[in-house]
């Protein structure tokens, strides 16, 4: 490479680089804002000009979310929801995944374009139905009342089967030949083989179940069966919207799944490169 | 240790039948290979036996018991594949004792057999890795150790040594045989490569067309090809053909080639006629005295033990002699050819072979 063009290569790259430093100061603004919001006082956060760092910083509006409200019932509700949607979705999709894609059976090819359909319909648009459902069988304000109608992610038993597709077919002639039972094939070869899939599915489920708020919006009436994502609407009262106190019960309800986040990053983006192609 | 039979089986793909009703016996302890070219059906008939593609129609027989409906595990058959299919996510150990644990088998008896397996293929140090952490040729020794501890009835090759480097090849060809003559198991073994097959085999099955061409120990299908494709196939470099018209009387027969020089030979065939001549290149010898034809050298490959002479007959076509490690013959020069009559064959149109004597 010429230096001329070694100089051409580097003002493209910066160019770029700028335009990516201000996408993400444009998007990282709102968060920065809301949690700075969340330290200031309530007359601060509502003056009209812009202020970037808190005038007195407080802690009060995280003390009233922690103490005066139940956020550890949300808490609990949220992580006991979001772990059972977590594990039952992974352990069915995968169970589907690999039948439809190492089994053969009478009315695979319909169930397998049946799953591709069931893309076509929001689970808006079946929210009615899960509701008069869920209390019909005395559900509603129950873990399982959140839980069940939050279990259908063909996403996942797709990245499942294209997964098991992949999977040179000498492995499964091999378990065969040294008498490995279908389960046996599923959980010893299939599983470990694509433990990197399972984790970067269970993460991104998790994720998706946390941050669910329609459905638990709707299931839940008693406020101390309520997830996380709905208590935090409750943090207002009569006498108005409270911003930094709402604010901070958002921080907190958003920790957790940051912190999932930080801590397996690669995975998530994993999880999401693996469905992009998929969810519509 | 266990016999093989297939009586009559076949099996098809849809409308494309891909074996056509082959019988074949392996005796007990004995290695057999199925030679072919790619489409032969070699490795379906092996994926048969295996249990891993149905049979039609017709039996197998594992130590005279009734197979052919058996699932794969319950065949008493171990298969070692041609890219291993080696559990990346388990060790040596663990890839051998799989099979093991399967049949419910206890875990003294595991280590013991695994433990034997490491000393029989002398990997004992590597039974802690992973596949990842070994080299292709010991890979291959533990698909080979995972068949073993078994103790199959029979072992089964699918081209096991393809993805090898040719050095590596040739080593673990010879282990192969050691470990045949050690372990004195049936084995079945399916290759394209005929140099294998020659070195391996007590027997070659020779498959074409999905058909069986020839059955028989190396030297027979070498020396006495049954079929113009056998003799074509077998051997490298490969057997001269030659258009001929021979005239017959008795056991006495007068070939005329289509430069007009005419070889006598004796051979028994049905009629006078139109025969390809068939005389592999060991066979035709340069010689500096009158030979059977002439030609003129267009590539001379030196071998250093022996030197190929690719020479052009007055009709244009091209026959491959031998002469010494030493030759003088350069590309350009006309030579004598003199063919040993002894290893002559004809072929009629069909491609039945007759060789002469």
């Amino acid at each position: 490479m010429t230096s001329a063009n070694a100089r051409r290569f580097n003002i493209g790259g910066a160019i770029i680089t700028i335009i990516t430093v201000i996408a993400a100061v444009l998007w990282a603004f709102p968060i920065y804002w809301g949690i700075v919001s969340s330290f200031k006082l309530e007359d601060e956060v509502v003056r009209p000009y812009i202020e970037l760092w808190p005038e007195t910083p407080t802690l009060r509006h995280y003390w009233f979310a922690l103490t005066q409200t139940q956020i550890g019932s949300w808490y609990l509700n949220s992580v006991a929801t979001a772990l059972g949607v977590t594990v039952l979705t992974v352990s069915t999709s995968l169970l589907v995944g690999y039948a439809i894609s190492q089994l053969r059976f009478p009315g695979r090819r319909p169930l397998w374009w049946l799953i591709l359909a069931s893309f076509m319909v929001p689970t808006q648009v079946l929210i009615i139905n899960h509701f008069v459902l869920i209390a019909n069988m005395g559900l509603l304000n129950t873990w399982a009342g959140i839980i069940l109608p939050q279990l259908i992610h063909p996403v996942v038993i797709i990245v499942y089967k294209q997964f098991f597709d992949q999977v040179p077919r000498e492995f499964r002639e091999a378990a065969v030949m040294d008498n490995a039972s279908e389960f046996r094939i599923l959980t010893k070869v299939y599983i470990p083989m694509n433990w990197g899939v399972t984790t970067a599915l269970s993460i991104v489920t998790f994720i998706w179940a946390w941050n669910a708020f329609l459905w638990p919006f709707l299931a839940v009436t008693r406020t101390e069966m309520m997830t996380i994502t709905v208590g935090i609407t409750q943090v207002s009262d009569a006498f108005g919207v409270y911003y930094a106190r709402q604010l901070a019960s958002a921080v907190l309800a958003g920790f957790p799944v940051a912190l999932a986040y930080l801590l397996f990053q690669r995975r998530v983006t994993q999880a999401i490169t693996l469905s992009a192609g998929i969810k519509g | 240790m266990a016999e093989i039979a297939l009586q009559n089986v076949s099996k098809s793909f849809g409308a494309v039948e891909v074996i056509k009703d082959i019988s074949l016996k392996v005796e007990q302890g004995e290695f057999v290979v199925f030679l072919g070219p790619s489409g032969s059906g070699k490795s379906t008939l092996l994926r048969m036996i295996a249990g891993l593609e149905s049979i039609d129609r017709g039996k197998l027989l594992i130590g005279g018991r009734e197979c052919q409906d058996l699932a794969p595990g319950q065949r008493d058959v171990a298969m070692v594949f041609q890219n291993y299919a080696l559990y990346p996510h388990m060790t040596v150990r663990e890839n051998m004792a799989f099979g093991l644990r399967n049949v419910g088998m206890n875990e003294k008896d595991i280590a013991e057999r695994v433990a034997d397996a490491g000393r029989i293929l002398e990997m004992d140090a590597l039974l802690d890795r992973r596949p990842s952490q070994l080299s292709g040729g010991q890979r291959q020794r533990v698909a080979i150790g995972r068949a073993i501890v078994k103790e199959p009835a029979a072992f089964l090759f699918d081209e096991p040594l393809s993805n090898l480097d040719a050095a590596l090849r040739v080593r673990t060809r010879v282990e192969l045989a050691q470990l045949h003559q050690r372990i004195a198991a049936t084995m079945i073994y399916v290759t394209h490569d005929q140099t294998e097959a020659m070195t391996l085999a007590d027997r070659i099955v020779i498959l074409n067309d999905c058909r069986i061409e020839q059955i028989g120990t190396p030297m027979e299908v070498y020396t006495y090809p049954a079929s113009r494709f056998v003799a074509g196939f077998v051997g490298s470099p490969g057997m001269n053909f030659l258009k001929a018209e021979v005239t017959t009387s008795g056991k006495e027969a007068v070939a005329t080639l289509g430069d007009g020089s005419r070889v006598e030979m004796t051979v028994t065939i049905p009629d006078s006629g139109a025969y390809e001549l068939g005389i592999r290149p060991e066979a035709v010898h340069v010689t500096a005295e009158e030979g059977d034809t002439t030609g003129e050298a267009t590539v001379v490959e030196h071998l250093g033990d022996r030197t190929l002479v690719y020479a052009r007959l007055g009709d244009g076509t091209e026959v491959i002699a031998l002469d010494g490690g030493r030759s003088q013959v350069a590309p350009g020069d006309t030579v004598a050819l003199r063919f040993d009559t002894s290893q002559l064959h004809l072929f009629d149109s069909a491609g039945h072979a007759y060789h002469a004597d």
